[in-house]
């Protein structure tokens, strides 16, 4: 009895460090949460965006916010993530999405405003190799014995990867190619596997490319249907007025001059 | 700078969250499940044990039919708060607890299975209640399973990837934790940081064990 009732006061000792650690956690908590309530910005927007546009779009933002002091935080992700997550009410300002047949879908839905909806690139779409494989390709050396992976982005929820199986069928060479074929969440991720020498070739945005030095061979646009990009703004949105700015500013002639920069072609009709 | 320091405060925000709510589910779970058996603890002991073995996926997928905007409790809590709750810190809360919850339960379980229950019956002759008898008796002598428990739990809490990504989304400053972090870093080949934000992931949390390792000797 004596021995339990000694382990009952260690215990009960032990519970007082504990209680002291909780209150010392909840503390830093508030500590956290100040720190991050004096960070909010009230003029921020935070972007959904294609990852094909992760370079272009990281210096649009730059140039936009320093224009005009609107913050702008960038979400990159698959489209077709990006337009569920739309759906179901994340809080996004604005949708810089990599087909318009998003864009339209989510109207359809009123996930998206009607009259927001603005073309403003196309993109094209290259093979991509590193290191030695200086080669230039095309579809007959992807059958090569030494090509093991071919990395593209997942065909039923990026725009990038659906362009890049559209190839491989106009060339009659997908069936045959499945097996080597390697899906990655975004077009992004897919880079980042050619990239790190994990896949040996991946048919990869050519905006992701541009100004650095891997090696790539832009693919004919008439293999694939046209890669029409377009943005919309989210209907739930409270920063319409900062939203619409920033659409503006891609749209207008220093985001094209970027966009085009980076090898995106102009929309049809526009600028 | 800020794309590692926000994403860790975070993180720690987070985790802490999921483990002060897993804790308190969990000391009651382990309470009810320990002393009160029947078919209905132990279906209930089962069904909160499940997230440790589901994929996190899974788990996700559960929490958006649950959470969601179209879900009657996601339409509901929409109603109350004015903001849907997927996509927020709060959806990655609630998912970092269901995620911590079952390894809280388990050590906290077998440390209170192993009180002895003469210590017990003379507590309850001495005239304490369930409560206190919880308070002054059960917890205190089983508090290496206790905080066993807050630590796995705190670690899992910390590390949760899978529900997190799906039921809160990657958005920077708002939901995108430690581990989405060092995620979006190697898609976007930035490698150095993911480099430092592994290195402070890893070496914390095994600072961390060891120190309540040594705590609990």
């Amino acid at each position: 009895m004596v021995q339990y009732f000694r382990n009952v006061k260690e215990g009960l000792e032990a519970m007082k460090h504990v209680s002291v650690l909780i209150v010392l956690m909840l503390s830093v908590l508030i500590g956290c949460d100040s720190n991050s309530t004096s960070h909010v910005n009230e003029k921020k927007i935070t972007v959904a965006a294609a990852s094909d546009l992760y370079q272009a779009l990281t210096e649009m933002g730059e140039q936009f916010s320093q224009e005009t002091d609107i913050e702008v935080v960038f979400t990159f992700g698959s489209t077709g993530m990006l337009a569920k997550q739309i759906e179901e009410g994340a809080p996004f300002d604005l949708f810089a999405a990599a087909h318009e047949s998003y864009i339209d879908d989510l109207i359809d839905k009123k996930s998206v405003l009607a009259d927001s909806k603005r073309n403003y690139a196309i993109g094209q779409i290259a093979f991509m190799t590193t290191g030695d494989g200086n080669k230039v390709l095309d579809e007959t050396d992807l059958q090569n014995d030494d090509i093991k992976a071919i990395a593209i982005a997942n065909p039923e929820h990026a725009p990038y990867g659906k362009a890049a199986k559209e190839a491989l069928e106009t060339w009659g060479v997908w069936d045959e190619l499945t097996p080597k074929i390697v899906y990655a969440e975004n077009i992004r991720q897919a880079y980042q596997f050619v990239e790190s020498g994990n896949a040996d070739v991946g048919i990869i945005a050519v905006s992701l490319m541009v100004g650095s030095d891997d090696n790539y061979t832009v693919i004919d646009d008439d293999d694939y249907q046209p890669i029409s990009q377009a943005l919309g703004i989210p209907s739930q949105t409270a920063n319409k007025e900062n939203s619409q700015k920033f659409a503006d500013f891609i749209t207008g002639e220093k985001g094209q001059v970027i966009l085009e920069k980076y090898g995106f072609g102009h929309p049809e009709g526009e600028y | 700078m800020d794309a590692i320091v926000t994403p860790l405060f975070l993180s720690i925000k987070i985790a802490m969250l999921a483990t002060l709510f897993s804790f308190i589910i969990g000391v009651l779970c382990a309470w009810w499940f320990s002393f009160y058996k029947s078919k209905l603890t132990e279906f209930i002991s089962i069904l909160v044990t499940i997230p440790l073995i589901l994929p996190p996926t899974v788990l996700g997928y559960y929490l958006i039919l649950l959470l969601g905007r179209n879900s009657t409790l996601g339409s509901w809590m929409e109603r109350i708060t004015g903001d849907p709750v997927v996509f927020t810190w709060k959806a990655a809360v609630i998912a970092a607890t269901i995620a911590a919850l079952p390894l809280l339960i388990r050590p906290i379980q077998s440390a209170f299975e192993s009180v002895d229950i003469d210590t017990i019956k003379a507590s309850r002759l001495d005239g304490a209640g369930k409560l206190q008898e919880l308070l002054y008796i059960i917890l205190p002598l089983s508090y290496k399973g206790v905080l066993a428990g807050v630590v796995l739990g705190f670690a899992r809490a910390m590390g949760e990837f899978g529900a997190t990504i799906m039921v809160a989304g990657n958005i920077p400053g708002k939901t995108q934790t430690l581990s989405i972090a060092i995620y979006d870093a190697v898609q976007a080949n930035r490698m150095s940081d993911a480099h430092l934000m592994v290195i402070i992931l890893s070496g914390s949390t095994f600072l961390f064990l060891y120190i309540i390792h040594r705590w609990i000797k």
